[in-house]
């Protein structure tokens, strides 16, 4: 269903190094627990680097393929880091006007798929009409991905923007990037947005979310929310597993492609420094 | 000597004796009477191959010790570890459209999208070529048809017998191992027949790798589908059921009219009713090959409607539609490595957008 996906560290992934010798334990774990904080970090910043869980859809080989062509492909787009609820400008080429790569900037409102299917939707409001577009992150015609503001919000799905008060999903499309210092933490906007009332397009209030203000809905319809909410599905832990890729797993798969993404890094930043556009003026 | 003589005198007189028995029966026999239901084409025999025999030996708590698993092993890798094809693949044929040459057995291994030069984004299907070793090529008059009609071979191709996924020979009954002493390979899980143009024969052992197949020519691909059980009209046949509400009761999902009635007063044979999806051969016609890697053996085809399921089995062949048969030579009979030439690991189509090349720009055409 996310993309964004919560796993609880659990003692599961320690499980792997209690075979090795107790003495190389002493010595070397508070660097290798380092590492492996930082190879695990890399399921939020690249989630569609981990595959499907579903069982029937798996095959190592497949899946080995699928992040060789990512890589590849990223060599030659920077895709940044970047949450549900940042503020993104795309650049991409459109057969239908050629020689004219066209710029959409807008906040991200959903992340889904995996591999080389993943997809992110941007939302704007452009004279007074809210304007969505949804992009393949793999898509050779993306020529550029700029991450305007790196912030998360308190949902994984911001959908209900699409019933939200305009003001809440207009951006300048003039926006400037804002440079955060280098190891920063990503901040949490805790914005509460208001809807518009009613028609909506889902029942917003059965979907648990917390980034949105008081919806000023008739008594029975919170009851009928009460009475479909599943608040027991989070301790089954047999459905976390299905839904989840194991934490063996992810460490596997991030130590294979952890060269290839830091070399990537690397030339991202060296990429930074050259380009500078003097800001312009806002309109 | 006395014996044998005395005994083949007493077999002559009896015989004899039959004979005028059958002489006086034969007065009142009326041989133009037929007595039993004449049929102009007799219902073919059922019969399996030859090679088709029963594959896994059933599980006995057999008391070998540790030192003999371990030899057992020891002699299984002897055996086959290092064998090499029987023969050395002729290759003073040269291809021709007509000749039929032998498929393979591959892998359905996932979907995921590719694109083309043009910014189209396409699906394709992953198809990983296994160790394909030539296990048994047949004769057409040897190669008996699981249905053969009596006097008549229809089918004049020779046959191969390929194998593809090494298993462990104990497990395997003695008969099934057997099929695989011509050629000295592996025991391996998996068998599959491909009917061949006598001209495309390979010799026993001959290792098939995925390069058999040329990026940018059509394959067909034949599987099993998925296995979906007893399903209902909606599902196996594409109806429409009826409306969710506005008084229907009871038949949201139900097929609804059936036949008519007066003369054609019952079900007419071959109406759409529910029953078993599913599970059947299958084959995906006209697939073109957009990507190879032969590194790992892998085929990226066009289309994600293959049959079967992920992680099952299929068998890759030159396709049999005649307007996208190869116009150009293909390895024939099979790719055989020089080794002057260098092969690159990743092969594309012409159409196909590579993933290290640089971003896609649209210039204006004037």
């Amino acid at each position: 269903m996310l993309c964004f996906r919560k796993i609880p560290i659990t003692t599961k992934g320690i499980r792997l190094y209690t075979t090795v010798v107790k003495e190389q334990i002493v010595a070397s774990s508070t660097s290798r627990n380092n590492l492996r904080k930082d190879v695990l970090n890399h399921r939020h910043v690249y989630p569609e680097f981990l595959p499907d869980p579903k069982i029937e859809f798996r095959n190592r080989l497949r899946e080995k393929l699928e992040r060789n062509d990512m890589l590849s492909r990223r060599t030659h787009v920077n895709i940044p880091e970047f949450y549900v609820g940042s503020i993104l400008a795309v650049e991409s080429s459109d057969p239908h006007s050629p020689g004219k790569p066209h710029r959409f900037v807008g906040i991200c409102i959903q992340r889904k798929h995996c591999g080389l299917r993943a997809q992110f939707i941007l939302r704007n409001t452009i004279d007074q009409q809210g304007i969505e577009i949804l992009y393949e992150m793999y898509d050779p015609s993306i020529l550029k991905v700029e991450v305007l503001k790196l912030e998360k919000r308190l949902d994984d799905e911001l959908l209900y923007l699409r019933d939200a008060l305009p003001e809440y999903c207009t951006f300048d499309t003039n926006m400037e990037p804002e440079i955060l210092p280098e190891g920063s933490p990503v901040s949490i906007n805790d914005i509460k947005v208001k809807l518009k009332p009613k028609p909506w397009l889902e029942r917003w209030e059965r979907k648990n979310l917390k980034g949105l203000q008081d919806l000023e809905l008739p008594e029975r319809f919170y009851k009928k929310a009460e009475k479909l909410a599943t608040p027991w599905e989070k301790y089954d832990l047999m459905k976390e597993y299905m839904r989840t890729i194991p934490e063996e797993e992810q460490l596997e798969i991030f130590n294979e492609i952890d060269s290839r993404l830091e070399k990537l890094q690397v030339q991202s930043k060296k990429m930074k420094k050259r380009v500078f556009v003097k800001p312009t003026k806002l309109a | 000597m006395a014996l044998t003589f005395s005994s083949n005198f007493a077999r002559s007189t009896t015989i004899k004796l039959l004979g005028e028995k059958f002489a006086a029966i034969n007065l009142t026999y009326n041989s133009n009477q037929i007595r039993e239901r004449h049929v102009l084409n007799p219902k073919p025999r059922l019969r399996n191959p030859t090679w088709f025999t029963k594959q896994m030996k059933v599980k006995r708590d057999e008391l070998i010790t540790r030192e003999n698993e371990a030899f057992i092993q020891q002699a299984v890798q002897d055996k086959y570890s290092n064998v090499t094809p029987k023969a050395e693949i002729a290759t003073n044929v040269e291809w021709s459209p007509k000749y039929q040459r032998t498929g393979v057995i591959a892998r359905k291994i996932g979907v995921y999208p590719l694109w083309l030069k043009t910014g189209e984004k396409i699906q394709t299907t992953l198809l990983e070529v296994l160790d394909n070793h030539v296990v048994k090529h047949y004769l057409p008059e040897e190669y008996d048809p699981p249905r053969k009609r009596p006097k008549l071979i229809v089918n004049k191709k020779h046959c191969l017998i390929l194998g593809a996924g090494a298993g462990d020979p104990t497990l395997f009954t003695r008969e099934y191992c057997g099929l695989f002493n011509e050629s000295g390979i592996i025991p391996k899980k998996i068998l599959a027949r491909f009917f061949i143009s006598p001209e495309a024969t390979l010799p026993l052992g001959t290792l098939i790798t995925a390069k058999h197949f040329q990026v940018g020519n059509t394959v067909d691909v034949r599987g099993k589908t998925i296995d979906r059980g007893f399903q209902g009209v909606m599902k196996r046949h594409g109806f429409k059921g009826m409306p969710a509400s506005h008084g229907v009761t009871k038949t949201h999902r139900r097929p609804g009219n059936i036949g008519g009635g007066g003369e054609k007063g019952r079900v007419w044979p071959g109406t759409k009713l529910p029953g078993h999806m599913g599970n059947t051969w299958r084959i995906a016609k006209g697939l073109k090959i957009l990507r190879m890697n032969t590194k790992y053996n892998v085929m990226w085809v066009s289309g994600q409607a293959i049959p079967g399921e992920t992680n099952s089995i299929c068998y890759v062949f030159d396709t049999n539609l005649p307007l996208r048969k190869p116009e150009k030579p293909v390895p024939f009979p099979t790719y055989f490595e020089t080794g002057s030439e260098e092969v690159p690991e990743d092969i594309y189509d012409e159409s196909i957008h590579r993933f290290d090349d640089p971003s896609l720009i649209f210039k204006e055409q004037k």
